[in-house]
């Protein structure tokens, strides 16, 4: 493989990561092939030693993608980490995915009931005291109030389990990727070392 | 399958090598590879993905020193968050081959519960 192979191969499989982040990383393989230049071994011999590009590649994204949500604790952060370590292959999708999607549905169950919730509060509160809410206008007022402030805590707690299984399905797929996965592909590792 | 042990073992201590490196003095992602690619037969390619990780986990950190040929280059640097995590593998590691020393030499295995801590320290 030639160092354009190499670095054309790596480049696709960190496509979808930040533009910075991708240039980052492809600048560290290239300063490598320059050292490897000064050091007298050919492009080959270089790319023979650094491994499998598309390899590296999805686990540079994983790890990116993991820091990411280490960061930002946001919905489309959370997204990019869990398909990045889903890309690893570390997590036995065929095993996990269905008890994966159940929690996931269970947790958007859960954050629709407050949403509804929350709407529901808002329309005792505003349209009690006019539609003649059985008990009076404070028990509706209070009511709506109360609706809502519960709608709030349910969705709370429902975006603490998310954060939770999120950093869950990092952690587990990162510890196994590590420890299984050079197990798995023996050969590339022993054919990636210099000797 | 013992390529398969070779290899897992090699992967664990990547991390504890690297921080040793690093104590002696800062480098650049080339020696380090270099050095260790010769030392424990690992994949070149893999110091990048493990320098982004360590940094992220806080253990190193990168700066700039220009060079008087080419373009500047990028050093790396323990944290005191990586000097604390380098003592507490090395006893940990220090721990493990002992125990599987007295193993391989046929003592008592009293040493058990340090085993278990070496597992979780690599896991890390």
């Amino acid at each position: 493989m030639t160092r354009a192979d190499f670095m054309g191969r790596l480049r696709r499989g960190l496509v979808g990561m930040p533009t910075a982040a991708a240039a980052d990383i492809a600048s560290d393989y290239e300063t490598h092939f320059e050292d490897g230049a000064a050091a007298g071994r050919s492009e080959a011999e270089v790319a023979a030693a650094l491994g499998d590009p598309d390899r590296l590649a999805r686990e540079l994204r994983a790890e990116a993608g993991a820091q990411r949500w280490h960061q930002e604790k946001n919905p489309s952060a959370a997204a990019a980490a869990v398909f990045a370590v889903l890309g690893l292959g570390a997590i036995d999708l065929l095993i996990l995915l269905p008890i994966f999607m159940s929690v996931v549905g269970v947790l958007f169950g859960f954050f629709m009931a407050a949403i509804g919730l929350f709407i529901g509060g808002g329309v005792v509160m505003i349209g009690g005291p006019l539609a003649g809410f059985p008990g009076g206008v404070m028990t509706a007022i209070l009511g709506g109030l109360g609706l809502m402030a519960g709608a709030t805590a349910l969705g709370a707690l429902t975006a603490v389990a998310t954060i939770l299984l999120v950093n869950a399905t990092v952690w587990y797929a990162r510890l196994h990727y590590r420890l299984l996965k050079p197990a798995l592909e023996p050969q590339a590792q022993v054919q990636g070392g210099l000797t | 399958m013992p390529e398969t042990i070779e290899i897992q073992l090699k992967k664990g201590v990547l991390t504890l090598c690297v921080l040793a490196l690093l104590n002696r003095h800062d480098s650049y992602a080339y020696e380090i590879a270099s050095i260790l690619s010769g030392a424990i037969d690992m994949g070149e390619g893999t110091i990048y993905p493990l320098m982004r990780r360590m940094q992220s986990d806080g253990q190193v950190e990168t700066y700039m020193v220009e060079s008087t040929s080419g373009p500047s280059r990028k050093y790396y640097r323990l944290t005191d968050g990586g000097r604390a995590a380098l003592k507490a593998q090395t006893a940990e590691w220090r721990a493990f081959a002992r125990a599987v020393e007295s193993v391989l030499d046929g003592a008592v295995p009293a040493a058990a519960p340090a085993v278990k801590n070496a597992d979780k320290g690599a896991e890390l």
